[in-house]
């Protein structure tokens, strides 16, 4: 017949699913339960039946289904699937996927969510870090009361951090771009895309911050407020670090900041909301974990770097405050450690669902599909 | 042996009945038109205080008592507290239809209990006790067929200390069974395949010493009864006649002939196969691609190949799924890195399937879609691409495969064989099956091994489609059947499903025209004839339905506790109100009310139980089946004034309920030659109908026969009323 899609099975797509902590993918017998419960899913097409029948077939195309990312792992299917599927984490392991798909190079994708290299992933900025501060001489505890700028000068963190976010952001660019590219040519789903780019990226952009459809969520209904803190503690952090970079360059104010000056109260409430938000995260994956699985690596992988961050973050700064040396500067070395991997490997780990969901909510306002 | 009678009415005053009815004047009716003088009342007769009570008046030094009307409850209940050891017992059912069916303190509702009881002892006084007809009996249970089902019956059978015979066509036992390289998993946790169950049922077989194997074994004739067939066996040069009680017929299936699948590519491409080449394939060895011997990658299942399609079987065969299921695990243990691909309208997996189904379903390499497949094409690759619609991955997909397996269905052996080759008059199979697809199926939904054939029992493939676990099931329930057939053949009984009578027809010969209608119309094949073509009965054959009974214009087929006359005799009995005012339309009518006992008198029963108002005009009583109406008791019943006659059956048709499979239908082909006497008598049609009715129907039935009541008496009282 004219027109036909051929279907041709790939049983290591399956295996990748199932290795990447899909494991229940073939349980599926697809009888909809999944789509019927589902609260943010729109109307017509809806998922995540459709992907599980995909992914269950072994049709890989269905990492570029932009509705994979529509889903925030509410789990109301998991628990409702009558024969234990667990579509929401088979979505998620598909959003692993889509973003190995779309990283360059993918090779490090696929280290980031294989734990066999986490020493390594480890040692990359441990090495490069001890490295720059052996050979610009700065190796070494210095004298004095505790200034990191004097452990670590800022300008050699900017020479290290800023490449690292730009090549972060290159890479995520480049990945979310063929990405766009995709979903409009190749998804089966097509639909015409109207409306103009821009205003629907600020509605799209304000959906996120508000955690609109995030919220639709019943099972882990807290997972939105917890994952609001962090986002938030983030965006706090962002500033304060963009705050930082213009003090350091354009205002040429020191660090250490007075405690009670604004930029410092703004980094506290950062500090305060990410480590709140990503606690509790750490708490309701594990207590919902029988309900609705525990996750897969890819998902604690980030989850940790981000609690290092923070935590890190908050024990240099008191052990400044109480002048403990000895632990306040490698504390300070282990917080750089995190912040180099939660930004370099950007693009790699869970952290791309910032682009790809924010552009796949775009496509899906913009399509019309359930915004 | 013709008993010297003594009669006593026993009346029960329990479960309302005494509330509803006056029994002085009750009493009256029966010693004086019911001409009984001996009456008793109890207040709960089924208690032992009753029973107590009845049986000292028995005793032969006392009362002597040997014929009963026992007027209580339906006939249906209590037949063990009321029944009483070489008595005629007459059960008059007073409780359900009347107590509870009809207004306490009416005029019409006490007319109606003494109307019941006039037609009791009327009819009771042309009863007489049965004599069971016994013969030789010889019981040998012969099993037809050495596949799953046949063995599992043999082996029933043999274990239960009878003799077996079993027969079977091909060299080796087994069946489909024993040609299966693996089988489904018939134990908990139903995930792993495993050795085909059959093999250690040959082995039991073999080693049971009650059981006689014949293999390449054919049928020639069996002639005789149950208990006293003789089946002629043909194996090589050899006949051989050996005496059998009963049968199991176990014959099996063959598969749909794939030839008639060419839209599915079968014949256009060798890398097509059904499922049956594909478990040869499999026990070959490894699974390869007939055209090139390679393994392939991806293997296509299309179930329903020729199944559930009206163009081809119109039915479900039952192991498909499953097979495919099993098959697909073969591709997978053949090359790991081959994908299965099944595509179904449903996947059925019935019973402890289910859990095997989960298990492949959950094998990385087992893809499963509902899919309607429309054609399957060979594209340049050698590869072959099946297009189908409406499948989950969309409307208008293909599918890529290396090889095609087509889940072919099966067709049962009695489809154009008649296997058994009986040698009765009405032919040598198993009749009527077209309504079974050629399944020796029936619709005796209680009865579900019988055949129209008494002491044939179907088990197995031939009887409905199964699965292996299945047909060890049902060949023990067959075999449980034919003991039963060879055992109430012994005893002198009907076998079923009036398993307990011990009457049987025996006709005056003497007035017999030798018209045949008896052996045309006996649903049961049971009445051959002689070189003269004078009809004689094979009684063991015979179900008691007593068809031939109506059937036959001179009334000669009497039973002991049946024939025409003593019902036309109750009829008879029945006492019908003058009319003082011909104009009146509230004239106080009388209809005849004739109902088959299988279904109408349950369904009566449980309107009473829910306390339903049956109309009060109508006096009912019970038939074996609607087959044995004879269009006499019309006459006799509209001579004694009766306005109107209703009928009530089973349902008939190719879906008919009819216990005796042609009662009903019979009936009412007898009625339509009656419209045109009565319309040469000046009666009108109407006032005789017949209605179809299930158990189930009973809320139905008060509107029923009230339409009917309203519909007498629009055409007026019978104009012989009083003549």
């Amino acid at each position: 017949m004219a027109g036909e899609t051929v279907i041709k099975p790939d049983l290591q797509f399956i295996n990748r699913v199932i290795a990447a902590g899909g494991d229940t993918v073939k349980q599926c017998y697809q009888c909809d339960t999944c789509s019927v419960v589902c609260n943010p899913t729109p109307d017509s097409k809806p998922f995540p039946r459709k992907e599980m029948l995909r992914a269950q077939w072994g049709l890989k195309d269905v990492v570029k289904d932009p509705d994979i990312w529509l889903c925030h792992q509410c789990s109301d299917c998991t628990v409702y699937c009558p024969r234990g599927a667990k579509p929401g984490e088979v979505m998620n392991v598909l959003r692993k996927l889509c973003i190995e798909t779309y990283a360059t190079p993918s090779i490090l994708a696929q280290m980031v969510g294989d734990y066999k290299f986490l020493p390594l992933l480890i040692a990359l900025p441990v090495l490069l870090l001890a490295l720059a501060l052996k050979i610009t001489g700065h190796w070494g505890i210095p004298e004095g009361p505790i200034v990191y700028s004097h452990f670590f000068p800022t300008l050699l963190i900017d020479a290290i951090f800023v490449p690292a976010f730009f090549f972060a952001v290159a890479v995520l660019g480049k990945g979310v771009l063929a990405y766009w590219k995709d979903i409009n040519r190749d998804n089966p789903w097509r639909v015409k895309v109207g409306g103009n780019l821009v205003g629907n990226l600020i509605a799209t952009l304000k959906d996120i911050l508000m955690h609109n459809r995030f919220r639709e969520c019943e099972t882990t209904y807290n997972r939105s407020t917890n994952h609001l803190f962090v986002l938030f503690g983030f965006i706090f952090l962002a500033v304060v670090t963009s705050w930082g970079f213009l003090n350091e360059w354009a205002l040429h104010v020191e660090s250490p900041y007075f405690l009670l000056s604004p930029i410092k109260l703004l980094a506290m409430a950062g500090t305060a909301a990410l480590l709140y938000g990503i606690f509790n995260i750490i708490k309701e994956r594990q207590a919902n974990a029988e309900k609705v699985g525990y996750g897969s690596y890819y998902d604690w992988f980030l989850i940790y770097v981000i609690f290092v961050v923070g935590a890190t973050g908050l024990l240099a700064w008191l052990f400044r405050l109480v002048g403990i040396k000895i632990l306040a500067y490698p504390t300070y070395f282990l917080h750089l450690t995190a912040v180099f991997m939660l930004f370099f490997y950007a693009p790699y780990t869970k952290m791309a669902h910032m682009v790809y969901r924010t552009v796949a909510m775009l496509w899906a306002r913009m399509a019309d599909r359930g915004f | 042996m013709e008993m010297e009678k003594k009669f006593g009415v026993y009346l029960c005053k329990g479960c309302g009945i005494a509330e509803m009815i006056n029994f002085e004047s009750l009493t009256k009716v029966i010693k004086k038109e019911g001409k009984i003088q001996h009456i008793k009342e109890h207040d709960i007769l089924c208690s032992p205080d009753a029973r107590a009570m009845i049986m000292e008046d028995l005793k032969p030094e006392g009362e002597a008592i040997n014929a009963l009307v026992i007027a209580a409850c339906s006939p249906r209940v209590k037949y063990e507290e009321l029944d009483f050891p070489n008595c005629l017992v007459e059960r008059c059912n007073i409780r359900e239809q009347v107590a509870w069916t009809q207004p306490p303190g009416a005029e019409e509702t006490q007319a109606l209990a003494e109307d019941y009881l006039r037609m009791s002892c009327a009819r009771i006084k042309k009863t007489d006790l049965p004599e069971p007809y016994q013969t030789e009996c010889d019981k040998t249970i012969m099993v037809i067929g050495g596949g799953m089902a046949g063995l599992s019956a043999a082996l029933e059978a043999a274990n239960n200390g009878y003799q077996v015979l079993l027969v079977e066509k091909e060299a080796e036992l087994g069946g489909y069974g024993a040609k299966m390289y693996k089988s489904t998993p018939s134990s908990y946790p139903y995930t792993t395949l495993q050795e085909p169950a059959v093999f250690k049922k040959i082995q039991e077989v073999n080693s049971q010493p009650n059981i006689r194997v014949m293999t390449s074994a054919e049928i020639v004739t069996i002639d005789g009864q149950p208990g006293l067939l003789d089946a002629t066996i043909k194996v090589g040069e050899d006949e051989e006649v050996i005496r059998v009680g009963s049968i199991v017929l176990a014959a099996g299936w063959k598969p749909y002939d794939a030839g008639k699948l060419e839209h599915l590519g079968y014949g256009v491409s060798k890398n097509v196969i059904t499922n049956i080449e594909m478990e040869e394939l499999a026990k070959k060895g490894k699974i390869v691609r007939p055209s090139d011997g390679k393994a392939p990658e991806r293997v296509a299942f299309i179930q329903c190949a020729g199944s559930r399609d009206p163009n081809h079987l119109p039915y479900c065969s039952d192991f498909c799924c499953s097979a495919s299921l099993k098959q697909a695990l073969y591709v997978r243990q053949s090359n790991p890195e081959a994908v299965a691909m099944i595509l179904y309208k449903d996947i059925r997996t019935p019973g402890q399937m289910e859990l095997f189904y989960k298990q492949v379903q959950s094998d990385p390499g087992v893809m499963l879609t509902k899919a309607e497949v429309t054609g399957v094409a060979v594209t340049a690759g050698d590869k072959l691409l099946i297009s189908a619609t409406n499948t989950l991955l969309g409307d208008n997909v293909a599918f890529e495969a290396d090889l095609v397996v087509l889940a072919t269905g099966l067709v049962p052996r009695t489809v154009d064989e008649p296997i058994l080759n009986l040698t009765y008059r009405q032919g040598p199979g198993l009749p009527n099956l077209e309504l079974f697809n050629g399944f020796a199926d029936s619709n005796f939904i209680c009865f579900p091994y019988e055949t129209r054939r008494t002491g044939v029992y179907a088990a197995g493939c031939v009887h409905q489609p199964m699965t292996m676990a299945m047909a060890a099931e049902d060949g023990v329930g067959a075999a449980c059947k034919a003991i039963q057939a060879v055992e109430h053949v012994a005893a002198g009984m009907a076998v079923h499903p009036r398993a307990w009578d011990e009457t049987f027809p025996d006709p005056f010969m003497q007035r017999c025209t030798s018209c045949k209608r008896c052996t045309e119309e006996c649903p049961f094949g049971a009445i051959e004839e002689d070189e003269k073509g004078t009809p004689f009965f094979k009684i063991n054959r015979c179900r008691r339905c007593a068809t031939c009974m109506g059937a036959c214009p001179e009334r000669i087929v009497f039973f002991k506790d049946l024939n025409v006359d003593i019902l036309g005799s109750a009829i008879k009995a029945v006492d019908v109100p003058e009319i003082e005012d011909e104009d009146d339309p509230e004239f106080p009518v009388r209809i005849i009310g004739l109902i088959c006992e299988n279904d109408a008198l349950p369904a009566l029963d449980a309107a009473a139980v829910h306390r339903l108002k049956i109309n009060p005009t109508i006096r009912f009583l019970s038939l074996r089946c609607l087959g044995s109406f004879a269009m006499e008791w019309i006459k006799i019943a509209l001579n004694n004034g009766v306005d109107g006659m209703i009928l009530l059956g089973c349902k008939y048709g190719d879906d008919y309920q009819c216990h005796f499979a042609k009662g009903s239908e019979l009936c009412a082909y007898r009625l339509t030659k009656l419209s045109e006497t009565l319309d040469k008598l000046g009666l009108e049609a109407d006032r005789v109908q017949q209605f179809q009715i299930a158990i189930s129907d009973f809320d139905k039935l008060p509107q029923m026969l009230d339409d009917f009541v309203a519909r007498v008496r629009e055409i007026g009282p019978n104009p012989f009323k009083g003549l």
